[in-house]
C-alpha cells in the first residue's frame, strides 16, 4: 500500500517553502530544478487566486488611476489628463510638505512605541494573570470599542480634555491649574491611543496567549528573575505579534486625520490634513495624489521591513 | 507554574493597571452614553438635564434606519468575503514560494497604506466608470479591498505559530491536501478566523471616508455620523454611537455564547 | 419511508409557494395603487440641513416629492464627488458662490431661464449677482446669504473690543483665537483690516503685505477648526474668538444658550452667498425648477432664514415682510426689518460689507499655498 503522491512526502520530509502553488511532485523524487514540470493544482490556486483576482480587478485600477492622477493638470477647476511632472516638483519642493512629512513620521512612530509600551503590561496581564473565564471577558470587553464609532469617541474626548472639561474640573479642587490638553500633540496622542490601543492589545494578546508555557517554566526553573523572563523569553517568543501590532498602529496613525484635526487642533498639520488642504486649491486632487503616493511608498517600505523582521526565520 | 516568580504586589499592580487601561478605553464611550441623555444641544458641564428627545429624534429619522441597514448588510458581507480572501492569501504566503511572491504580497497589503480621502476619490472614479458606484455593492467592494489585508495579517500571524510539519504529518498519514486543510489547518486557525471576522466587520462598520465617496446617495451609518458631526453638532451623534454600541455588543455576546456552547458541546460529545 | 417524507416535503413547499404567488397576484392591484402614490425622488447635494423636514416638508407634501440628500462637508469634496459621479446623479446642487464659478467652469450645471424665477422681488443688489451669471446667462439662483465678522465669547470680550479685527492680536487672547480652517474668509478679513477697498482684488504689493500681516497673527492661534470643531471650541470656551466665521455659527450657538456673538467690525465684514443650481444631465429638471421657485418664494425664504442647521439672511424683499410678521424676534436679531436704518441691506449699501469671492489677481492656489505655509509655521 503506497501512500498517494503528495508534495514533499519523501521520507517524511517537511515541505519546504519552495513550492509553486501549481506544482505536483511524485513522492520520493527530488526535484531536478531544470526539469520541473509545472502543472496547475486546483488546491493551491483555490487559495491564492481569489485575493489576487479581487485586488487586480478592484484595487489595481484605482491605484493606477491614482498614479496617473498625480500627473494631471487642473484647468478651469477641472482635472484634465496630462503628463505634467510639475505637480511632483512643486509639492516636493515645498518646505511645508517635508515638515509635515517629518512631523507625521515622528508622531506615528511615537504613537507606535507609546501604544505598544502601554499595551504590553495589559496584554501580559490578560494572557498570563487571568483565569480562563476572566480572560474571555477581558477579550470580549476589548473587542467592544471596535464597534463604537471612532469619530464619536474622539468627539467625546473633547469633553474630557478641554480647559473646562471633566479632567480639569476634577483637578481644580486639588488646586492644580487647568492643563491645556486639547489642541496640542498631547491631544493628538490621546486620539491615536483611542484608535489603536484596543487593536494593539488584542494583537499582542494573540501572540502572548500562544507562548509556550514550558519556556517560561524552564526559565523559572533556571532561577530567572521576573523581568528577565519577560524580556528574554516572553517578548522574543511573541515577537511576531508585538511587531505586527506596532506596525498596524503606525500605519493607522500615519493616515489618520481625525485625531490631529479634532484633538490636535490641526496645528501643526500632518500629512493627512495636508491632503485635504491641497484639494482646497480648486480641485487640486493631482497635487494631493502626490502627497498620497509619497505616504504609500513610505508605509510600504516600513511595512516590508517590519514584516521581514517579524517573520525572520529562527530555524523554522 | 512554579511559585518562584509569583509576587502579590506585582500581580495586583498588573490587575490595577489593566483596570486603568479599560477605564481609558471606555471613558469616551461612557461619556458619550451619558451625554446622549443631555437636554442641552452642546456638551458642557454641568449637565443640562435628562431628556430622551435625541433618542426620539434619531428613532424617527428614516435615513438613520436606512443607514443602519446599509451598514449591517455591508459589514456582514464584507467580513465574510474579506476573511475568506485573507485566509487564502495568508495560507499562500505560509506555504508557497513562487516568482512574484513579493508583488503578490504587496498587492495584498497595500490598501491600508493609502490615505482614505484619496482612496475614496480613486475608487469612486473607477467604480463610476464601470457602473458600480452609488450603491451598497460599491461599499462592499471598496471595503473588502480595504479589510482583506487586515484579515490576512491576523491569520498569517496565527499560521506562524503552527508547526508546518503538522500538515506534512497529515499527508504522511494518507490525508489529501483538502482533508488536511479541513482537519488540521482550519481548526488551528479558528481563533484567527473569528478574530478576522470581527475585526473586518468592525473596520467596515466604522469606515466613513471612502464610503462617503462611493456610497453616493445610499449612505452608511458612519457617513451619517460624519455628516452630523460636520453639519449638526448635537447629542444625536452620541445617540447613534450608543445605538451602534449596543447592537454590536449584542452581536459579540451572541458570538461568545455560541462559542462557549460549541466548545462545551464538543467536549461533551468526545 | 424517507422518500415519502421528501416528497411530502416538496409538496408542502409547492403549496406554500403557490399560496404566496396567489397572494401576490391578488395583492397586485393594491401594490399598483401604492406605486401610483410613490413620491418622486429628488436628489440634492448640499450643506447639512437643507433637506431636513423643517425646510422641505411643506414642499414635499405639496408636490409628492421625497428629497434624497447628499450632504458634503467642504466645497472641494463636493466638486470631487460631482466630477467622478455619473452625470445626472444630482438634481439640485446647493453651493457657495465661489463654487458656482468652479462648477460652471467645469460644466457640471445646467443653464437656467431667468424668467422662471422671481428676481424682481429681490433687492437690486442681488438681481445680477456676480458669479451666478456668465456672459449674460444665468446658471445659479441666489437663495440665502450671511455676514462674516468677528465671532467672540461675550464673557471674555466686550462688543466694543470686538469691533475691530485687531482684537485677534489682543494679548489676553493668546492661544485662544481660532481659525475656521479655510483660507478665503480668513485672508479676506485681514485684507479688510489692511484697508484694501476690494479685499480679494489686490495687487502684488498688497498681497505681500497681507501675507506678512497674517504671519504676525500665528502665535495667537490655538487651532484650525472645521465646522464641528468650530462649534465645540466656541461652545466650551476653548476658543474665545474665532476668525473667518459669522452669525451662521454663532447664531446657532446663541439659540442654544451659548455666550457667543458675531459683530461686523469697523473695518467691514464679508458676505457669503449660497445658491441653488440644477445638475447637468438631470432627468427631473422641471421638478428641480419648482424647488428653486419654492425656496425663493417668501414662504421658502422664511424657512431658509430660520433653518435649524444654520440661519441666514434673505435676498427677497417679500421674504423680509413675511418674516417680520411670522417671526419678528428673529427678523430683528438678524437685521431684516425694512424700517431699520441699519438692516442688512443698508450695511451692504453703506459699503460695510464686501462679497467673499475667489481672489482676482492671484490664483486660488497661491492663496491656499500660503495658508498651508501659515498653518505649518
Amino acid at each position: 500500500m503506497t501512500a498517494p503522491s503528495r508534495p514533499g512526502l519523501a521520507a517524511g520530509r517537511v515541505p519546504a517553502r519552495s513550492e509553486t502553488p501549481g506544482q505536483v511532485r511524485p513522492a520520493g523524487v527530488q526535484p531536478a530544478p531544470e526539469r520541473e514540470r509545472k502543472t496547475v493544482s486546483v488546491y493551491g490556486l483555490t487559495f491564492s487566486l481569489p485575493m489576487l483576482l479581487w485586488q487586480l480587478i478592484f484595487f489595481l485600477a484605482p491605484l493606477l488611476f491614482l498614479i496617473a492622477l498625480s500627473f494631471w493638470t487642473v484647468r478651469n477647476f477641472r482635472m484634465e489628463p496630462d503628463f505634467n511632472p510639475d505637480n511632483w516638483s512643486r509639492m516636493l519642493g515645498r518646505s511645508v510638505f517635508w515638515e509635515a512629512y517629518l512631523r507625521t513620521l515622528l508622531l506615528s512612530a511615537s504613537a507606535a512605541i507609546v501604544t505598544s509600551a502601554l499595551a504590553f503590561p495589559a496584554s501580559y496581564a490578560i494572557a498570563f494573570k487571568l483565569s480562563d473565564t476572566a480572560r474571555r471577558w477581558a477579550i470580549f470587553l476589548m473587542v467592544i470599542p471596535f464597534f463604537t464609532s471612532y469619530l464619536v469617541r474622539v468627539y467625546s474626548w473633547q469633553i474630557f480634555l478641554s480647559d473646562n472639561g471633566i479632567i480639569n474640573a476634577a483637578l481644580a479642587p486639588l488646586g492644580l491649574g487647568p492643563f491645556p490638553m486639547l489642541n496640542s500633540d498631547f491631544g493628538t496622542m490621546v486620539g491615536y491611543l483611542t484608535l489603536c490601543l484596543p487593536l494593539v492589545i488584542l494583537l499582542q494578546l494573540f501572540s502572548l496567549i500562544f507562548v509556550d508555557r514550558n519556556l517560561v517554566e524552564a526559565a523559572h526553573n533556571l532561577r530567572c528573575g521576573r523581568l528577565r523572563t519577560v524580556f528574554e523569553v516572553v517578548v522574543p517568543a511573541a515577537r511576531v505579534g508585538l511587531t505586527i501590532a506596532a506596525l498596524f498602529c503606525f500605519i493607522l496613525t500615519f493616515g489618520d486625520f481625525v485625531s490631529p484635526l479634532y484633538l490636535g487642533g490641526g496645528d501643526p498639520p500632518t500629512l493627512s490634513i495636508l491632503i485635504t488642504d491641497t484639494t482646497k486649491s480648486g480641485q487640486q486632487w493631482p497635487r494631493a495624489a502626490v502627497v498620497a503616493l509619497v505616504m504609500i511608498a513610505t508605509l510600504l517600505v516600513i511595512a516590508f521591513a517590519a514584516v521581514r523582521f517579524a517573520y525572520r526565520e529562527r530555524g523554522r | 507554574m512554579s511559585d518562584f516568580n509569583r509576587s502579590a504586589p506585582v500581580e495586583w499592580g498588573l490587575r490595577a493597571y489593566l483596570l486603568l487601561i479599560f477605564a481609558f478605553v471606555f471613558a469616551p464611550i461612557a461619556a458619550s452614553f451619558v451625554f446622549s441623555f443631555n437636554v442641552d444641544r452642546f456638551p458642557s458641564l454641568p449637565l443640562g438635564g435628562f431628556s430622551l428627545t435625541w433618542y426620539q429624534q434619531v428613532a424617527a429619522d428614516p435615513l438613520v434606519w436606512e443607514g443602519l441597514r446599509n451598514t449591517l448588510i455591508a459589514g456582514i458581507t464584507v467580513s465574510v468575503l474579506a476573511t475568506a480572501l485573507g485566509f487564502g492569501a495568508a495560507y499562500t504566503d505560509f506555504r508557497y514560494n513562487f516568482f512574484g511572491k513579493s508583488l503578490y504580497l504587496a498587492l495584498a497589503l497595500l490598501p491600508p497604506t493609502i490615505p482614505v480621502v484619496i482612496l475614496g476619490l480613486a475608487m469612486l472614479a473607477f467604480l463610476a466608470n464601470i457602473g458600480l458606484s452609488g450603491a451598497i455593492h460599491s461599499v462592499i467592494i471598496a471595503h473588502v479591498v480595504m479589510c482583506a489585508p487586515f484579515a490576512m495579517a491576523i491569520i498569517r500571524l496565527r499560521l506562524s505559530q503552527m508547526d508546518p510539519s503538522l500538515e506534512a504529518a497529515a499527508w504522511n498519514l494518507g490525508a489529501s491536501q483538502w482533508v488536511a486543510m479541513r482537519h488540521v489547518i482550519l481548526p488551528f486557525c479558528r481563533p484567527a478566523l473569528f478574530a478576522a471576522l470581527f475585526i473586518t466587520m468592525a473596520v467596515s462598520f466604522d469606515e466613513f471616508a471612502v464610503s462617503w465617496f462611493v456610497s453616493g446617495l445610499n449612505e452608511t451609518l458612519p457617513v451619517k455620523v460624519l455628516g452630523f458631526l460636520q453639519g449638526q453638532v448635537s447629542p444625536k451623534i452620541n445617540v447613534i454611537g450608543t445605538f451602534v454600541f449596543i447592537t454590536s455588543m449584542t452581536l459579540v455576546v451572541l458570538a461568545q455564547i455560541l462559542l462557549v456552547k460549541r466548545s462545551t458541546g464538543r467536549a461533551a460529545g468526545q | 419511508m424517507a422518500d415519502r417524507t421528501v416528497l411530502s416535503g416538496t409538496r408542502r413547499q409547492f403549496l406554500r409557494s403557490g399560496a404566496a404567488l396567489a397572494g401576490g397576484l391578488l395583492a397586485t392591484p393594491f401594490l399598483n395603487r401604492r406605486a401610483f402614490a410613490q413620491p418622486v425622488e429628488l436628489t440634492m447635494l448640499a450643506w447639512y440641513g437643507h433637506a431636513e423636514p423643517d425646510v422641505v416638508a411643506a414642499f414635499e407634501a405639496e408636490h409628492n416629492v421625497k428629497f434624497k440628500p447628499k450632504y458634503y462637508t467642504g466645497g472641494d469634496n463636493m466638486l470631487g464627488l460631482i466630477a467622478q459621479s455619473p452625470p445626472g446623479t444630482f438634481d439640485v446642487i446647493l453651493s457657495d458662490a465661489e463654487y458656482v464659478q468652479q462648477l460652471n467652469a467645469a460644466g457640471y450645471i445646467e443653464e437656467l431661464d431667468p424668467a422662471d424665477y422671481n428676481f424682481d422681488d429681490y433687492f437690486p443688489e442681488f438681481q445680477q449677482f456676480p458669479g451666478h451669471w456668465q456672459d449674460g446667462k444665468l446658471f445659479s439662483v441666489l437663495t440665502r446669504f450671511g455676514f462674516l465678522g468677528v465671532a467672540y465669547n461675550t464673557d471674555a470680550i466686550s462688543e466694543k473690543e470686538a469691533s475691530t479685527y485687531n482684537v485677534y492680536w489682543d494679548e489676553k487672547l493668546t492661544g485662544k483665537v481660532g481659525h475656521f480652517d479655510w483660507h478665503l474668509p480668513n485672508l479676506g478679513q485681514i485684507s479688510l483690516l489692511q484697508d484694501n477697498p476690494s479685499p480679494y482684488d489686490i495687487d502684488e504689493d498688497a498681497w505681500e503685505a497681507l501675507q506678512e500681516k497674517t504671519m504676525t497673527l500665528r502665535p495667537q492661534i490655538g487651532g484650525f477648526f472645521d465646522y464641528g470643531g468650530t462649534f465645540s471650541s466656541l461652545q466650551n470656551g476653548q476658543m474665545l474668538a474665532m476668525a473667518g466665521i459669522g452669525d451662521w455659527i454663532t447664531g446657532t450657538l446663541e439659540r442654544n444658550g451659548a455666550k457667543v456673538r458675531s459683530v461686523i467690525p469697523e473695518e467691514g465684514g464679508l458676505q457669503w452667498t449660497e445658491s441653488f443650481s440644477i445638475g447637468k444631465g438631470t432627468a427631473k429638471a422641471d421638478l428641480a425648477k419648482k424647488w428653486i421657485q419654492y425656496i425663493t418664494s417668501p414662504e421658502g425664504q422664511v424657512k431658509s432664514a430660520t433653518m435649524a442647521a444654520y440661519p441666514a439672511l434673505i435676498p427677497n424683499k417679500d421674504g423680509w415682510e413675511l418674516l417680520a410678521t411670522e417671526d419678528p424676534a428673529e427678523a430683528k436679531r438678524q437685521g431684516m426689518l425694512l424700517d431699520d436704518p441699519n438692516n442688512a441691506v443698508e450695511l451692504i449699501r453703506k459699503g460695510r460689507i464686501k462679497y467673499r469671492q475667489l481672489p482676482v489677481q492671484q490664483s486660488l492656489e497661491d492663496w491656499n499655498d500660503f495658508w498651508s505655509d501659515y498653518k505649518g509655521a
